[in-house]
């Protein structure tokens, strides 16, 4: 619902002619990551604290390891991730009739920049649960995470979109290296926090 | 407290003599390059304690003693002191000699992002109730904190090229001037000794604060 307001919002405010051609690649990837890093943002917020609520968490400590659980969630919101882009990339493009010069290039950006978000942010996720203040403090220790993985597709989508050569695709190979770096950690951090 | 005196008097000749002994460098309007002598040791202090808290915390995650902790705790809380001294700083230099007090300076940039991180770890700090859960969150967020930094090496030198000064004001580099090198060696020995007295007397203080902690709080450390 966020991600279809904001969408909205963006594309009847900024329409599709109100940039100068010059420079819409680049502020048109910014637009589009921020749309797409505070929509998932609020949905990833949500994966741990249902089970806290629902009291189902303590049932799930006992029955189930802790890297299970773990790769549970983390594929939970890669999937609700997938979603998201399927649903916002396409019609972002449309509304604002973003003309991108490499659609494999731009393809991979988005898709392993989505992979990057899921894995930054499930850790993080399972640790807010467990806090007294959820809301605010999943972005508030979220971004500074993302930060550098953001700021990396962003680029990446601007390159796409303009048609600069992208021999061996550099942005998507940082934000896998991330991706996996991410999951590593958190499969050797997430038993600690998980049994707190 | 003799330690205290000696720090004093050593920080006091460094002063005098970063504006007296060491000349200006060449190729900065004015005095300007005399900020090396304060920026560069403060800049040195928050990676320095930045990295101290990381350790600190995987200490502690592995062994879970309290003392690791207050380490970890101290090091951030004084980290992001410096780190702040460091950012005005160097602002006032940006504004001088590039014309703006901020523009995106890769530097600028990694300095922020270090300020957002030290500011995130707080927040998990204050966040969470129960004093062991606390100790644990804030070591987890800290060593994944730390795994995302070397990503700002590859991201961030793709935007522009830095306008810091590298080679002229690198102690490593031929170039500088005797003088100059004497008093930035002097200190960046009186800035980290102040971190370490400072960092003692924090530590000090949490180990007090700690003794008065309700013990009911307090839980056996689980032994998985």
């Amino acid at each position: 619902m966020f991600a279809v307001t904001t969408l909205i919002a963006v594309s009847f405010s900024i329409g599709s002619f109100r940039i100068e051609e010059a420079e819409r690649p680049f502020l048109y990837s910014v637009l589009l990551w921020i749309i797409l890093t505070f929509s998932a943002l609020s949905g990833l917020a949500r994966s741990f604290v249902k089970e806290e609520e629902a009291g189902t968490i303590d049932v799930l400590k006992l029955s189930a390891r802790p890297q299970a659980v773990f790769l549970g969630k983390l594929l939970f919101n890669l999937t609700l991730l997938g979603a998201l882009e399927l649903m916002i990339v396409p019609s972002f493009i449309l509304l604002m009739s973003y003309q991108i010069s490499f659609p494999g290039f731009f393809i991979a950006v988005i898709i392993s920049g989505g992979l990057g978000l899921g894995a930054g942010t499930t850790i993080i996720a399972a640790m807010i649960a467990r806090a007294s203040t959820r809301g605010a403090l999943f972005s508030a220790l979220s971004l500074p995470l993302l930060l550098p993985l953001m700021i990396t597709c962003i680029k990446g989508c601007e390159r796409a979109a303009i048609g600069i050569s992208s021999a061996g695709w550099p942005e998507v190979k940082i934000a896998v290296a991330y991706f996996v770096i991410m999951i590593t950690m958190s499969l050797l951090l997430f038993p600690l926090v998980w049994e707190e | 407290m003799i330690y205290k005196i000696l720090l004093t008097v050593w920080m006091a000749i460094i002063i005098v003599a970063a504006f007296l002994y060491a000349e200006a460098a060449t190729g900065f309007p004015g005095e300007t390059s005399r900020i090396l002598f304060f920026h560069v040791p403060q800049a040195w202090v928050a990676t320095l304690s930045f990295l101290i808290s990381m350790i600190a915390s995987a200490v502690y995650l592995a062994k879970r003693r309290v003392k690791a902790d207050y380490l970890a705790q101290s090091a951030a809380e004084l980290g992001f002191l410096f780190c702040i001294l460091a950012t005005i700083t160097g602002s006032i230099f940006a504004k001088t000699t590039w014309g703006a007090f901020w523009n995106w300076d890769p530097r600028q940039t990694s300095i922020v992002i270090l300020l957002m991180i030290y500011g995130a770890y707080f927040a998990v700090r204050s966040a969470v109730n129960d004093p062991d859960r606390r100790r644990v969150f804030a070591g987890v967020y800290s060593i994944l904190a730390f795994v995302t930094v070397p990503f700002l090496v590859f991201v961030v030198p793709r935007i522009t090229t830095s306008l810091h000064p590298e080679n002229t004001m690198n102690p490593a580099h031929p170039g500088m001037d005797p003088k100059t090198l004497k008093v930035f060696l002097g200190s960046l020995f009186a800035y980290t000794g102040l971190f370490v007295w400072m960092l003692r007397l924090k530590i000090r203080v949490l180990t007090i604060e700690g003794l008065r902690e309700p013990k009911f709080m307090s839980r056996k450390p689980d032994n998985e």
